[in-house]
C-alpha cells in the first residue's frame, strides 16, 4: 500500500475485500475468510517480513497481493518453503515461468498473455517502422523481448529502428523523446509501468511526438493511466486485461458490488483481486477440505467460474487463462479521462503461450 | 546536430529546476550550516498546493499558484526553522540532518494524508501549451517557459544578494556569523528569512516542474538527491556554484542518457566524489566554509547511565538470557513469528553497531553505510549460489570484501571531514546501488533468489533448513537454530568490538573524535586511525549483510538504498551514539515499533518521525540517557550509583 506500486495496491485490495464479502456472503461455501491486510510498501524485504508474520503469527494458510513482481517471486520461494498456498499479483512471466512452484497460482495476466493478443495486431494497424523504449527491470525487459518476439510472428515484417531504456522511476524523458522524434519510427511500444508511463506520456504529448508517432504500451489502458492523464491519453492504444462492460454474470455482480461500495467501475487490479479470492475459494470448495496441501493438488487443471466466465489454472504452471483485448483511449462522453474502446481480442486460450514454450517444471 | 541541440535544451529544462532546488539548500547551508535533508519534500509540497490551486481556476489556475504555493511553503519553511532548527543551533551538523530526515517522514506522509497516494497531473496553461519552431525544429513551448522563468528567478536572487542591504547580511553571515552577531544585527531573524525563501523557490520548482512531469508523493525523495550532488559539486554555500551545478548536473544527466545509457546513474556521482577529492570546498566554493561540520562542534555521545558497573553487567545477563530463553516460548506463549522478528532485530542490531564504531567513536558520520551491509549480502549470495553453499565461506568473503571497500573508499574519503564525509559515502553508496541494477550476474532490479545455505565446509554439512534439534521435550526448529546462531554472533561481535574500544586504539579514535588537532599534535596518525575503524566498521556491516541474505534467502537491490543508511544513523542516534550498546538498543526499539506501528496505523512514518524529532531536539543522547536525564530532572531519585563516563571508560 506504499512505495511506486501503492496506488494499483489500494485498487487490489477493494477487490479483495469484495471477493472476501462474496464469499463470506454465500450459501455455496462450506467455510468463511478470515482475513488480514498488510502493507508491503513495495519493498521485497517487506513483503517477505510481512508474508512471514502473516504466516507464523497470524496463522494463515493462504497469501495473496503485492503488484511488485520482484516482490511475487520472493513470496513465491517463501510459499514453497512454508507450504501455504500463494496467489502473487505481479505481472512478470518469470512468476509462472522459471520461477513457477506447485504452492504458486496465478490469478492476474501476464505480460507475455498481453504480448500474444496486443504485439502481432501492431504491424498489421498501426505502422512496421517500431521504436521500445522500456524501463531498465525486469518487468522492462519482458516487454521488450516478448513484444520483438510477437512483433515479428505477424505476417508484416516489422522493423525495429532503435530501443533505448530509461530507470525505474525515471521523471526525465525528454531525451529519449526527442531520440524517438527524430527517427523513422511510426510507432513506440512503451514497456514502462505506473508512474514511468504516465510521465514519459506527458512529456511526450507536450513535445509534440503524439502527432508523429503513435503511443502504444500494454499498460496504456489502464484506468489509473487513464485518470492520470486526462485528455493527454487520448489517441494512444494499449492492452486491455480487464473491461467493466464484459458481459458476463459473474462480472455484473462484481461491478455492482463495486459501485454499491466504492462508486465508479472497478479496474483491473481490483479484478485480480477479486477472482483470486473467487476462483482459489472454489478450489477449496471442491478439495472439500481447506488445508493449502489438498487444495494446491486439486486446483490446477480444475474449471472455476471467473468475472470473464469459465477460466482455469493450467496444470503445466498454475497460470489462470484470462482472455485478452486490444483497446484505443478514446474522448470520453463526460470530457476528463478518456474511455477505452475495444478493438480485438484475445480468448484465454490463444492468449498464452502453449505450455511447450512455458520454462516451468511442476 | 539538431538532435543534439535539442537533447541540450532538455538538459537545461532540468537544470534549471535543480537549480531552483539546490539554489535554495545551498544558501540555507552557507548560511546556517544546516543540511536540509527536507528541502525535497518541500519541493513536492509546492507542487501539491499547485494541483490544489489550479483544478478550481482552469487556465489562469497555474499563474495564481505559481505565486501562491511558493508562499505558502515559504511560510511553512520559516516555521519549520523557528520551531524545530533553532532549538539545535551551535550543535553538530548532524542533529540538523537528523532532524530534517525526521522531517522528511513527517511531510511526505502528510502529502499522503491530504492528496492520496495516486499519482496526478496538472496541465500548465494553455498559452503555454504545444510546441514552437526554433531554428529549424519545434520544441515544447512549456519547456521554454521552464527555462526562462527559472533563469528570470535565479538572477533575481542573484541581484537581491548582491545589491540588497538584506544580501549584504546574509552574505556576511555566511561568511562570519560571530562578526555580524556583534554589529548589532539580529542574524537568528535572518536564519528564518533565508530558510523561509529558499523553501519558496524549491516550491515554485516543484510548481514548475509538476506542470511537465506528474506529481507522486516520491517526487521529493527523487530530487533531493541530484539535488545534494549539484551542492556539492558547485560548493556548499555557494549560489553561484548552485547555478552552474544545477545547470552542469541538468545537462550531462541528459546526454549520457542518450549517448552512453551504460554510465545512468553513476556518471554524476563519480563526478562529485571526483570534485570532493580534488576540490572539496566545491567549484565555486569559499575553502573557509570546509570548516563547517569539522571539528568545532562535536556529538554528543552516551554519557554511561545512571547504573553502577555490576548492575550493568546484570542489566547485560538478564538481556543475553532473555534472548536464549525467547525460542522456549514459541507455540506456547507467543507464534514463531517473535523468533523471526528478534532475528531480524539482532542483524540490524549488529549493523547498527558498526556504525557507531565510526559515528560514535570516530565522530564520522558515514552516509553511506547500506553499501557495505549491500555488499556483504551479494557477496554471500554470489558465494551460495556460485561457489559452495557454506555459511561460514559466504560469511567470511562477505566480511572480507566489504572490509576492502571499506578500505577503498575511506582510502579516497577520509582526508575530508564533517558534511563533505557524509557527502561522498552517500554518492559512493549510490554508485553501488545503480551498479547492481546494470548486470544480470547480480540480479538487476529482480535481485537474486536460489541458494541452499548449508552449516559445514567442503561439502559436508546441514543445510540450514534443515537443521534442527530435538532433546526430550524441547525442540528446536531450524529456524531458532539459525536464530541462536545470530544471538552468539551479536554477543561476540559487541563483546570484541567493546574490547577493541577498551584497547589504546578505542582510546585515540576518542581524542581523535573529541579533538582532531590535539591527537594529531601528540603525535597518532589521525587518517590512519580513522581508516582502521572504517575498515573495521565495514567488515561488520558486511557481516550483518550476510546474515541478512542467509536468513531471508535472497536479496536486492533495495539494501542498497540510501533511506537504509538514513534509517540506520536514525537508528543509532535514537539508541545514543558512543556506547554500543545503545545503537543496538536504538535498533531493536525502531524495529519493533515499525513492525507494531505499520500493522495499525497507515501513516506510521508520521510518528515515528515525531517521535525521532522530539529525540534529537531534546534527548539527543538517545534512549540510554533518558535515566540520566530523569535524574538530573529530579523526576526518578536513585541515590546509590556511581556516576561513571560511560561503560567503557571504567574497565
Amino acid at each position: 500500500m506504499e512505495g511506486p506500486y501503492s496506488g494499483l495496491g489500494s485498487n487490489q485490495r477493494e477487490g479483495y475485500e469484495l471477493g472476501i464479502q462474496k464469499i463470506n456472503e454465500s450459501d455455496e461455501f462450506d467455510f468463511t475468510i478470515d482475513a488480514t491486510f498488510e502493507n508491503t510498501k513495495s519493498e521485497v524485504s517487506t513483503a517477505r517480513q510481512k508474508a512471514q508474520k502473516l504466516v507464523q503469527q497470524d496463522d494463515k494458510d493462504y497469501l495473496s497481493g503485492c503488484v511488485s513482481s520482484a516482490a511475487s517471486l520472493a513470496i513465491n520461494s517463501f510459499a514453497q518453503e512454508q507450504e501455504i498456498l500463494w496467489v502473487p499479483g505481479g505481472g512478470a512471466i518469470q512468476i509462472t515461468g522459471s520461477g513457477c512452484n506447485e504452492w504458486s497460482f496465478r490469478a492476474e495476466t501476464h505480460s507475455g498473455q498481453i504480448a500474444r493478443a496486443f504485439g502481432p495486431w501492431i504491424p498489421k494497424n498501426i505502422g512496421t517502422q517500431g521504436w521500445i523504449h522500456y524501463a531498465d527491470y525486469s518487468y522492462g525487459k519482458d516487454i521488450n523481448t516478448s513484444f520483438t518476439e510477437q512483433m515479428q510472428a505477424s505476417d508484416a515484417s516489422v522493423n525495429i529502428v532503435g530501443r533505448s531504456t530509461s530507470q525505474l522511476g525515471a521523471t526525465n524523458f525528454s531525451s529519449y523523446i526527442s531520440q524517438i522524434e527524430n527517427s523513422e519510427a511510426e510507432f513506440v511500444v512503451l514497456g514502462l509501468a505506473g508512474g514511468d508511463l504516465i510521465t514519459f506520456v506527458k512529456q511526450a504529448v507536450d513535445a509534440g511526438l503524439k502527432e508523429t508517432v503513435t503511443i502504444t504500451s500494454p499498460t496504456m489502458c489502464m484506468q489509473a493511466i487513464r485518470n492520470a492523464l486526462g485528455e493527454a491519453a487520448n489517441g494512444t492504444y494499449g492492452g486491455v486485461r480487464y473491461d467493466p462492460k464484459i458481459d458476463t454474470p459473474a462480472n455484473q455482480d462484481f461491478v455492482e458490488r463495486y459501485q454499491e461500495e466504492y462508486d465508479g467501475n472497478p479496474d483491473a487490479f481490483a479484478r485480480a483481486g477479486f477472482d483470486a479470492i473467487w476462483m482459489t475459494a472454489q478450489g477449496i470448495q471442491e478439495a472439500d477440505d481447506t488445508g493449502p496441501a489438498t487444495v494446491k493438488d486439486s486446483l490446477p487443471g480444475q474449471e472455476v467460474s471467473s468475472v470473464f466466465g469459465s477460466n482455469t489454472y493450467r496444470e503445466c504452471n498454475n497460470q489462470a487463462t484470462n482472455p485478452v483485448w486490444v483497446g484505443r483511449n478514446v474522448p470520453s462522453d463526460q470530457g476528463g479521462s478518456s474511455s477505452v474502446e475495444l478493438l480485438s481480442q484475445k480468448s484465454g486460450q490463444e492468449a498464452v503461450a502453449p505450455c511447450s514454450e512455458v520454462n516451468c517444471s511442476l | 546536430m539538431s538532435l543534439l541541440f535539442e537533447q541540450l535544451l532538455n538538459g537545461l529544462t532540468i537544470g534549471v529546476v535543480y537549480v531552483l532546488i539546490a539554489a535554495g539548500l545551498s544558501v540555507i547551508f552557507g548560511v546556517m550550516d544546516v543540511i536540509n535533508f527536507s528541502h525535497g519534500e518541500l519541493f513536492a509540497l509546492g507542487a501539491y498546493f499547485a494541483i490544489s490551486l489550479a483544478a478550481p481556476f482552469g487556465g489562469p489556475g497555474f499563474w495564481l499558484a505559481l505565486v501562491v504555493a511558493p508562499l505558502l511553503v515559504g511560510i511553512i519553511g520559516a516555521a519549520i526553522e523557528r520551531f524545530t532548527i533553532r532549538p539545535l543551533y551551535g550543535r553538530n551538523p548532524l542533529y540538523q540532518i537528523l532532524l530534517t530526515f525526521g522531517l522528511v517522514l513527517v511531510i511526505a506522509d502528510i502529502i499522503v494524508l491530504l492528496w492520496g497516494r495516486q499519482q496526478q497531473q496538472f496541465s500548465g496553461p494553455p498559452s503555454l501549451a504545444g510546441s514552437i519552431q526554433i531554428f529549424g525544429f519545434s520544441y515544447s513551448l512549456y519547456n521554454l517557459f521552464i527555462i526562462t522563468f527559472g533563469l528570470a528567478l535565479a538572477g533575481a536572487i542573484w541581484y537581491g544578494l548582491n545589491n540588497t542591504r538584506v544580501g549584504l547580511v546574509i552574505r556576511a553571515g555566511a561568511q562570519d556569523r560571530e562578526m555580524v552577531q556583534n554589529l548589532g544585527i539580529e542574524i537568528d531573524r535572518y536564519y528564518t528569512l533565508v530558510f523561509g525563501v529558499g523553501s519558496a523557490i524549491a516550491a515554485a520548482g516543484g510548481v514548475v516542474l509538476g506542470g511537465y512531469q506528474s506529481v507522486s508523493p516520491a517526487m521529493g525523495h527523487s530530487v533531493i538527491i541530484p539535488a545534494f550532488v549539484i551542492v556539492v559539486l558547485g560548493g556548499l554555500g555557494s549560489f553561484r556554484g548552485a547555478v552552474a551545478g544545477g545547470l552542469l548536473v541538468g545537462v550531462i544527466q541528459t546526454l549520457t542518457r542518450s549517448y552512453v545509457p551504460l554510465l545512468e546513474g553513476l556518471v554524476v556521482f563519480l563526478l562529485m566524489i571526483a570534485v570532493l577529492l580534488v576540490k572539496p570546498s566545491g567549484l565555486f566554493g569559499d575553502p573557509e566554509w570546509q570548516e563547517a561540520g569539522g571539528e568545532h562542534t562535536t556529538l554528543s555521545t552516551g554519557s554511561g547511565g545512571i547504573l553502577s558497573k555490576s548492575q550493568r553487567l546484570r542489566v547485560g545477563a538478564t538481556v543475553v538470557g532473555a534472548l536464549l530463553v525467547i525460542p522456549l516460548g514459541t507455540n506456547v506463549l507467543y507464534s514463531p513469528y517473535i523468533v523471526s522478528i528478534t532475528s531480524d532485530i539482532l542483524i540490524w542490531a549488529l549493523f547498527a553497531l558498526s556504525l557507531d564504531l565510526v559515528l560514535g567513536y570516530a565522530g564520522l558520520v558515514s552516509l553511506g553505510h547500506a553499501m557495505f551491509y549491500g555488499l556483504g549480502a551479494y557477496t554471500t549470495m554470489l558465494t551460495m549460489i556460485h561457489l559452495t553453499p557454506s555459511v561460514l565461506v559466504a560469511l567470511v568473503l562477505a566480511i572480507i570484501v566489504a572490509a576492502i571497500i571499506a578500505w577503498v573508499v575511506g582510502y579516497l574519503s577520509i582526508r575530508v571531514s564533517g558534511i563533505y564525509f557524509a557527502m561522498i559515502t552517500l554518492a559512493f553508496a549510490q554508485v553501488f546501488y545503480n551498479l547492481v541494477y546494470k548486470f544480470e550476474w547480480t540480479g538487476s532490479s529482480q535481485g537474486l533468489y536460489g541458494a541452499t545455505p548449508m552449516y559445514g565446509i567442503a561439502g559436508i554439512g546441514v543445510a540450514v533448513g534443515d537443521l534442527s534439534l530435538s532433546a526430550g521435550p524441547i525442540s528446536i526448529s531450524s529456524a531458532e537454530v539459525f536464530y541462536y546462531l545470530l544471538v552468539v554472533i551479536a554477543v561476540c561481535s559487541f563483546l570484541l568490538v567493546r574490547r577493541i574500544m577498551v584497547a589504546p586504539f578505542g582510546s585515540v579514535l576518542k581524542s581523535i573524535r573529541e579533538s582532531q588537532k590535539r591527537s594529531r599534535f601528540v603525535g597518532y596518525n589521525v587518517t590512519a586511525h580513522k581508516r582502521n575503524a572504517f575498515v573495521l566498521s565495514g567488515g561488520l556491516a558486511g557481516l550483518a549483510g550476510g546474515l541478512y541474505a542467509i536468513s531471508n534467502g535472497f536479496v536486492s537491490p533495495d539494501v542498497l538504498h540510501w533511506l537504509r543508511s538514513g534509517e540506520l544513523v536514525v537508528m543509532a542516534v535514537l539508541g545514543g551514539i558512543g556506547t554500543l550498546y545503545g545503537p543496538m538498543l536504538g535498533a531493536g526499539v525502531f524495529i519493533f515499533f515499525e513492525d507494531l506501528l505499520s500493522t495499525y496505523i497507515e501513516q506510521w512514518r508520521m510518528v515515528l518521525g515525531t517521535i525521532f524529532i522530539l529525540f534529537v531536539i531534546y534527548i539527543p543522547r538517545g534512549i540510554v540517557s533518558i535515566g540520566p536525564y530523569l535524574r538530573d530532572r529530579g523526576i526518578i531519585d536513585i541515590t546509590e550509583q556511581k556516576f561513571e563516563r560511560s561503560e567503557i571508560d571504567d574497565d
